[in-house]
């Protein structure tokens, strides 16, 4: 643990020295605009609030992600569950009309509900066909990008609009927002620890971490493999899902076009850096929220443009993947060393 | 003579801590084909590697015709002259012979199209000059087992290669092809080729060679001519003392049928039988071992048994229950199962020590799930990893390490100790003690014979004759998908059984007098 947080930490720093380097080299203050990257995303309780709310979109499709490649499945489709998580959530929020206490927790589960028929589909079709998820999540993310396109240009369509986008869903469907903070914090928050004690400690993300290592000697062993492979399906599309519900729940508040950004991509990738640790897809989640919503304040007092920002995360990736395989073979090389020196004395 | 290669004080770590080559010096002489033997392990195709360029040495110097050299990578060890033949053999199946010959060296004419007339007459030429017997346009996939290893060979020839190392080439062969081989390879050998040969059969290593090296755990133990030593130094060379093949097994007559194997048939995709009417029954305490050539229905009965496959026809029954069409969690409440290649089937090499003890007894063993079954208790699970650490002497720095940091001999101590820790009636061992040292093989046997005393019906299957007529009752054999024999071990010997691995039949004296 201690050695996965001093790696993540230095490369994140050097991360940082590289953009700085590039900065100079265009004629940019670096110490001015990282101070106003970290002043807009930590500096203060709206700051924080922002950044954290920023973070849940992340944070939920990072899990996902994380949660589906340590078990084996590619499910790749947390773009196409998000959507149809918040659509689902915004058809719930249309005609349901339901005291706030009852409202919020209903959209969120139709929201988690949407999600998991959709990755429910990619694993129909892996149990029936044998079609291989790693495609089936990809095409079916473009069904869904069409799809809730078409929902929110026709049957949902705000006739008072101009762009596609639905109604306002029902105000009680509204997250709460206390003092700063938006209550979708706090759904994340939970849905993280819930999934982080199942993986840890429930049986079923025993047999789902030791299946995605080692599916043979899960199955032999006697873990029924085929349906952990439809459970963590679900669990995971049901994740993205709830980060499409929240994200339409505590902003917009209405379907627009363009809702899921590019989150759900950002998630995978902060999955990648993680190398699918729960914990570190939460602190990643969490950096990458601060570079996201610094990137604004940064555009705003310096003349550092916003773009600047996907360069940093690009070479943050970068370093940090790198990293972790250079770390290892600079141990192994040690340890080799060293005992040929044993050998050889 | 003068030698043409020198290997000196080679070393070869991998880590975390498995030092593959420990100062090994050795040279090898022009024309001379030198075999190099060793148990699993030994470090007997690593050094051939580092030799290749395959692996790179971490200290060390290798003297190849009176220069220092230092292989890269195998092409500019073929450059040089030194050429390998890998066990899996890299052909392109849909090209013909001599077009895998040629390829990556083809002879081009003006527009850099190949020649295709000249590298024929030229593949053909090199088949001649060596005596292969082989066609050039048949297509690879066409021919058998032995011609591509031929063609392998012939590749290395084409590019000029004067040193051949072969890497246990006859694992891959049939008995009657074997005796062509080694005519080819002294044919090579006439032609003032050097042959580095990698094998642990002591037999054949001792009817090729001129000279042999043995090797055991990294070390190089000694070079002897083959014509100056015998089997038994040869063997007491590799595992370090007198090999003695008794059995100290105690009298005890077999209880009631646990296994019962009835008419088991099993066809494969193309319709082609793979297990032939298999009658088989093992008895509490009583242990029935498996022998037979690899690829001969053993892999197959083992998949069926353990329900990775499901059987045409026929019955599985273990002690009593009827488990033909069980799901694989039923079948691990009646067999403990130890697979053959432990990083595959027998653990998650990744995940720590005690994750990998609590496979199957998770699901089967209350002591340490909660609320149904729903929850680990992960303290408990390491008291009940404790008692297995304990139980089976298995040695390790912590619970929390990953499988893979723990040594062969200690891997195989605790799958072997999760999977008797089952207290399951059927034990079935698949190859328990491959690629170990001499030590932890020891233990093993001990604990098989310790589990016939306790009453379990135990099937084990394994490619080494020795340890079968050291630990089983009785012996079966199995040969193309059937059971052709079943001797009582107090009335068969290895030659009885090495025919019928072969042959498939009991050896006719009369006829063959006649």
């Amino acid at each position: 643990m201690s050695k996965k947080l001093l790696s993540g930490l230095s490369g994140i720093l050097v991360a940082l020295i590289i953009g700085a380097i590039v900065m100079l080299g265009q004629g940019y203050n670096p110490i001015a605009t990282y101070g106003a990257l970290f002043k807009y995303s930590w500096g203060g309780l709206y700051p924080l609030a922002t950044m954290l709310k920023n973070s849940v979109p992340l944070v939920l499709t990072g899990l996902s992600a994380s949660v589906a490649f340590a078990s084996g499945p590619v499910n790749l489709g947390q773009p196409g569950q998000f959507l149809i998580g918040a659509l689902f959530a915004t058809v719930g929020g249309l005609y349901l009309d339901l005291p706030p206490v009852l409202m919020v927790p209903a959209l969120l589960l139709l929201s988690m509900l949407g999600g998991a028929l959709w990755s429910g589909v990619a694993a129909l079709l892996r149990r029936l066909f044998n079609m291989d998820e790693f495609i089936t999540t990809l095409m079916l993310n473009m069904i869904a990008d069409f799809f809730t396109y078409w929902a929110i240009s026709y049957p949902l369509f705000d006739r008072t609009a101009f762009s596609p986008m639905t109604p306002a869903i029902n105000r009680a469907g509204w997250m709460p927002v206390i003092g700063q903070f938006n209550t979708s914090v706090l759904v994340m928050v939970i849905a993280f620890v819930v999934i982080l004690f199942v993986f840890n400690r429930w049986t079923a993300g025993y047999e789902w971490r030791l299946t995605g290592q080692n599916s043979i000697f899960a199955r032999i062993g006697g873990i029924d493999i085929n349906k952990n492979y439809v459970t963590v399906m679900l669990v995971t599309g049901a994740l993205a899902g709830l980060a499409g519900g929240l994200v339409l729940m505590a902003g917009p508040h209405r379907f627009l076009k363009g809702l899921g950004a590019n989150y759900a991509w950002d998630g995978v990738m902060i999955a990648v850096v993680a190398n699918n640790g729960l914990i570190a897809t939460l602190l990643y989640g969490l950096f990458f929220s601060t570079l996201q919503t610094g990137a604004l304040g940064m555009e705003l007092i310096t003349a550092v443009p916003s773009e600047f920002i996907q360069v940093l995360q690009a070479v943050t990736v970068l370093v940090i993947v790198a990293g972790r395989e250079t770390i290892d073979i600079i141990v192994d090389r040690s340890v080799r060393r060293r005992k040929v020196r044993e050998r050889t004395a | 003579m003068d030698n043409l290669i020198e290997m000196r004080d080679i070393v070869k770590v991998f880590p975390p801590h498995v030092v593959a080559l420990d100062r090994v010096t050795v040279s090898f002489k022009p024309g001379e084909i030198h075999s190099i033997v060793g148990e699993n392990g030994a470090g007997k195709s690593t050094l051939m590697k580092v030799l290749y360029g395959l692996e790179h040495r971490d200290a060390g110097e290798i003297i190849y015709r009176g220069q220092p050299v230092a292989f890269r990578n195998p092409g500019e060890a073929i450059e040089a002259g030194i050429g390998m033949v890998h066990q899996e053999i890299l052909l392109i199946n849909e090209y013909k012979v001599w077009e895998n010959v040629v390829l990556g060296q083809e002879p081009v004419n003006w527009f850099g199209k190949i020649d295709e007339n000249r590298a024929r007459q030229q593949v053909q030429q090199k088949i001649e000059e060596f005596q292969f017997n082989l066609n050039p346009d048949a297509v690879v996939d066409e021919i058998s087992i032995a011609a591509r290893q031929k063609v392998e060979i012939l590749k290395l020839l084409y590019r000029n290669v004067s040193v051949l190392i072969m890497d246990e080439p006859t694992a891959v062969l049939t008995p009657q092809e074997i005796p062509q081989l080694f005519n080819e390879l002294r044919r090579l050998r006439d032609n003032g080729h050097t042959i580095l040969f990698i094998s642990h059969h002591l037999e054949e290593v001792l009817e090729l060679s001129d000279r042999i090296t043995v090797m055991r755990r990294g070390k190089l133990i000694d070079t002897v001519p083959a014509a100056e030593t015998n089997k038994a130094e040869l063997a007491r060379m590799m595992v370090g003392r007198d090999v003695l093949f008794t059995s100290h097994r105690e009298e005890r007559k077999a209880g009631e049928p646990v296994l019962d194997i009835r008419g088991l048939t099993l066809a494969d995709a193309n319709q082609q039988p793979r297990l032939q009417d298999i009658e088989l029954q093992v008895r509490s305490g009583e242990i029935v071992g498996v022998a037979g050539v690899e690829g001969n229905g053993q892999f197959e009965l083992v998949n069926t048994i353990m329900g990775l496959t499901r059987p045409t026809s026929g019955q599985i029954l273990v002690a009593g229950e009827d488990l033909t069409g069980a799901d694989i969690l039923t079948r691990r409440r009646k067999i403990a199962f130890v697979p053959q290649d432990r990083g595959r089937m027998g653990a998650s090499v990744s995940a720590s020590i005690t994750e990998n003890a609590m496979m199957t007894h998770h699901r089967l063993n209350g002591r340490f799930t909660e609320w149904k079954g729903l929850l680990l208790n992960f303290r408990k699970a390491r008291q009940y990893t404790d008692e297995l650490v304990e139980r089976f002497s298995v040695s390790l720095g912590s619970q929390a390490q990953p499988f893979k940091s723990l040594s062969g001999g200690n891997q195989q101590k605790l799958i072997l100790g999760r999977e008797l820790m089952l207290d399951s009636p059927f034990v079935l061992l698949d190859q328990p003690t491959r690629g170990l040292d001499v030590g932890s093989i020891e233990y093993v046997h001990s604990q098989i014979l310790k589990m016939r005393e306790n009453g379990r019906a135990v099937l084990l299957f394994s490619a080494d004759l020795e340890e079968l007529l050291r630990l089983a009752d009785r012996i079966v054999v199995m040969f193309r998908g059937r059971m052709v024999a079943d001797l009582p071990v107090e009335t068969t010997n290895v030659e009885e059984i090495g025919y019928l691995m072969l042959e498939g039949k009991h050896r006719n004296y009369e006829q063959e007098a006649s």
